[in-house]
């Protein structure tokens, strides 16, 4: 019974984790932010004002959207810059790779995120003067971003007051889709669809590398579930031919009263069989609870005991079980009743 | 007399001590065949998220402002400061060295030219290495963009750097300026020299066309020598991408090494994190600034520290599952000799000579079965790991064992042979000698 139990609980453990890895490890990919740009068809013109709410309607509530806006400013030191025009609170839960020393209050407008390339090139960082079309504007730095990629050289501002102060409209929607590259596949395709006049691109090396890495990992789980599978099957396989050598006395008796041999056999079967039941339900409470423990461990979130595991663990426990039984059986089939009642 | 007790007993009893015994080999082939994954794995997975391109950028740090808009340069920055070609072989006798899995270093230039039906060439290039054989004497490592950014895609060939020469070149064109200009692979492209400075006008032969998904779709990808030569610029790099294996960040990464005392910065300097990789590159490349690419740092180490701790926590439940069949199997095989145990008892052996007749016996099983589910684990490991992660260098035997986890896991084995066994010992010494001969025990 413990051995089946045991057998029970860590298929349903494994199970249980593996039904829920995929979700697991893409979440996990979710800090890699975008993996969708979405761009206007024609690069002169830049995305209309209600692109954001339009793709974000599309995307499903799951899909993480950022629209940014791009002009060349100079500086108060006559360097050309990148500004950019964006929302913070979205961008903070777009791209988690981001460090910044602090995030722009949502009370001051003309709070702003310097590069940290960018802010080398501005003489006051808390007050910076920048200059679009010989329109001048002061922005209250409130921080320095660090990314090691093209964001260091660029200033970051609020959306509205890049509209108003550049009249220039959004050009870039980044988008992320949580999932694997059918999902985002079919995002796109939606995307296209609903969205008029823009141009929707995966990033490429994520979407190809995480469903690699998806697949790959959850290949290594299925081995991994196999070759434990295996093992627990032998344990199972010793404790029941244990169980059946030590009560070959109530057979043998049961044999010398009249019990015929598919009587008994029937009998052991049915026992093993019940065995395997009681394992099945204490094993899902304990392999359920295992999987909790390991996902709250490894991912910080749990993992809820999933119903669907049950037939599978019951098939698996009862062929074990009935593979388990054949061998004592067999031995059971060769017992001498007279001699071993005798004691011999 | 005990060595002859304990011979016979496996001579005599194949049946049980099999059973006995394949227990112990499925479980240490098990436990062994999920050690040797959980501790490859961060290798094998740094490969894989090795897609999401470099990890560390090194640029000059006295360069000007990028002004980039989705990947294109807005105002391209004429002049400015360049790194030295030839100070990338250094890289190469950094302390973390051997971490250093790609290099790739770039130089964006401006071509000016017309195609063979005459149409008018103005687009930007990037110079870039292909297949660039990068050695400070040692074991040279074939590396560049290629290497570096697996997802693009070529019809054609890659351009070969050794085809450059004073008046020559091969480039491949990235898909969409392919279309925009009518170019094929086996067109020519050429260059005329910018008045004014040092430039060369070159030939460029087409070699294919490659999409990548970004702005290069819009670009001429030439070998960084034949791009030196269009700029005027020899030796010169604008920006390199690397790519390295590394620890996670943790708080001790994050320390300034500066700010660190002697020692506590030693062992800052001494581990693989990107920072103190991007530190060393600092030291030897004069004028550079290496950063850590966030997006991917960052988001790589998440990922590598949820996969390596699901394959230890795997590893755990094997381990787990090991045990349980090995005590199981042990119990079996002592339950059933009970008679022969009361016959030693009667027969005047001490209860510690059967303890120890039955404890030799696990452990010369658990020695033999260990040692051979260690092999039968390994040759696992290696072959679910090359099924898994195709494209792994051929395995030599040499590392195919990890000869640490031999100590391990055959340790493992007796541990849990002789603990499993234990209760079973246990009880059946203390059943009376007499009771279990006449046959009522």
């Amino acid at each position: 019974m413990i051995a089946l139990t045991v057998s029970a609980a860590v298929a349903t453990a494994l199970l249980t984790l593996y039904a829920d890895l995929d979700s697991k490890l893409h979440r996990e990919f979710r800090s890699f932010g975008a993996n969708i740009v979405v761009t206007a068809a024609d690069s002169g013109k830049g995305l209309a004002a209600d692109a954001l709410e339009q793709v974000r309607a599309s995307a499903g509530p799951d899909a993480q959207a950022a629209e940014f806006g791009y002009a060349v400013a100079t500086t108060d030191r006559g360097t050309p810059v990148v500004v950019s025009g964006t929302d913070f609170s979205a961008v903070q839960k777009l791209n988690s790779w981001w460090k910044v020393d602090a995030w722009p209050s949502s009370v001051d407008p003309n709070s702003a995120l310097l590069g940290q390339r960018a802010a080398e090139f501005v003489a006051d960082e808390r007050t910076v003067q920048l200059t679009f079309a010989d329109r001048p504007i002061v922005l209250h730095g409130v921080g320095r971003l660090h990314t090691g990629g093209d964001e260091d050289s660029r200033i970051y501002m609020p959306m509205a007051v890049f509209r108003t102060w550049t009249g220039a409209p959004p050009s870039l929607i980044e988008v992320q889709i949580p999932g694997g590259s059918a999902q985002v596949d079919a995002a796109i395709a939606r995307l296209r669809q609903t969205v008029p006049g823009v141009k929707v691109a995966p990033v490429r090396q994520l979407v190809e590398g995480e469903s690699r890495i998806v697949d790959k990992t959850h290949a290594l789980m299925y081995g991994a579930v196999l070759l434990i599978a295996l093992t627990v099957a032998v344990s199972v396989l010793a404790t029941l031919s244990a169980s059946v050598l030590e009560r070959r006395r109530d057979f043998a008796l049961m044999k010398a009263l009249g019990g015929s041999q598919s009587t008994l056999m029937a009998m052991f079967l049915l026992e093993t069989l019940a065995l395997a039941l009681g394992g099945v339900a204490a094993g899902f409470v304990i392999g359920s609870a295992a999987a909790w423990a390991i996902s709250q461990l490894n991912f910080h979130t749990a993992t809820l005991p999933h119903l669907g595991v049950v037939p599978l663990v019951l098939l698996l426990n009862v062929l074990i079980a009935a593979f388990a039984a054949f061998f004592p059986v067999r031995v059971l089939r060769r017992l001498e009743p007279a001699a071993l009642l005798k004691g011999e | 007399m005990f060595f002859r007790l304990l011979m016979e007993s496996f001579r005599r009893q194949r049946r049980r001590k099999a059973l006995a015994g394949l227990a112990i080999l499925l479980g240490t082939t098990a436990v062994t065949a999920m050690l040797a994954l959980a501790t490859t794995i961060g290798d094998r997975i740094h490969r894989e998220l090795a897609a999401y391109g470099a990890n560390i950028v090194v640029y000059p740090a006295a360069d000007q402002l990028e002004v980039k808009v989705g990947g294109v340069d807005v105002k391209p920055v004429s002049g400015g400061a360049y790194l030295h070609e030839a100070d990338l072989a250094k890289l190469r006798g950094i302390f973390w060295a051997n971490n250093i899995t790609g290099v790739s270093p770039e130089l964006p230039v401006h071509v000016l030219g017309k195609t063979e039906t005459g149409s008018n060439v103005d687009v930007a290039a990037t110079g870039l290495w292909f297949g660039h054989a990068l050695s400070n004497g040692g074991a040279p490592l074939k590396t560049g963009a290629v290497q570096m950014h697996p997802w693009w895609k070529i019809e054609g060939a890659w351009p070969q750097e050794q085809a450059t020469s004073a008046d020559g070149a091969e480039a491949v064109i990235g898909a969409s300026l392919a279309q925009r200009l009518g170019v094929k692979p086996g067109d020519v492209i050429r260059t005329t020299a910018h008045p004014g400075d040092a430039s060369q006008a070159m030939t460029l032969r087409v070699t294919g066309v490659v999409s990548t998904g970004d702005a290069s779709d819009d670009q001429l990808l030439l070998p960084l020598n034949a791009a030196q030569r269009i700029a005027g610029t020899p030796g010169a790099v604008r920006r390199v991408e690397v790519s390295a294996r590394t620890k996670p960040e943790d708080a001790f990464a994050r320390k300034n090494p500066d700010s660190l005392s002697p020692k506590q910065r030693e062992i800052w300097y001494c581990r693989p994190y990107a920072n103190s990789i991007s530190y060393q590159i600092r030291e030897v490349i004069p004028g550079a600034r290496a950063e850590q690419v966030r997006r991917v740092e960052q988001s790589e180490g998440t990922v590598l520290k949820r996969i390596s701790g699901l394959m230890w926590l795997i590893s755990a439940a094997a381990l787990l599952a090991a045990g349980f069949a090995v005590s199981a199997a042990m119990a079996t095989a002592i339950m059933e000799r009970q008679v022969e145990i009361g016959l030693m008892r009667s027969l005047g052996a001490s209860k510690a000579t059967v303890a120890m007749l039955f404890y030799a016996e696990a452990g010369l099983l658990a020695l033999l079965a260990g040692g051979l589910g260690y092999l039968a684990g390994s040759g696992l490991a290696a072959w679910l790991g090359a099924r898994i992660f195709a494209g792994d260098a051929p395995a030599s035997i040499g590392s195919l064992l990890i000869p640490v986890l031999f100590p391990v896991v055959v340790t493992l084995a007796l541990i849990v042979a002789i603990a499993g066994s234990t209760p079973a010992i246990r009880r059946a010494l203390t059943n009376d000698p007499s009771s279990v001969l006449r046959g009522n025990a």
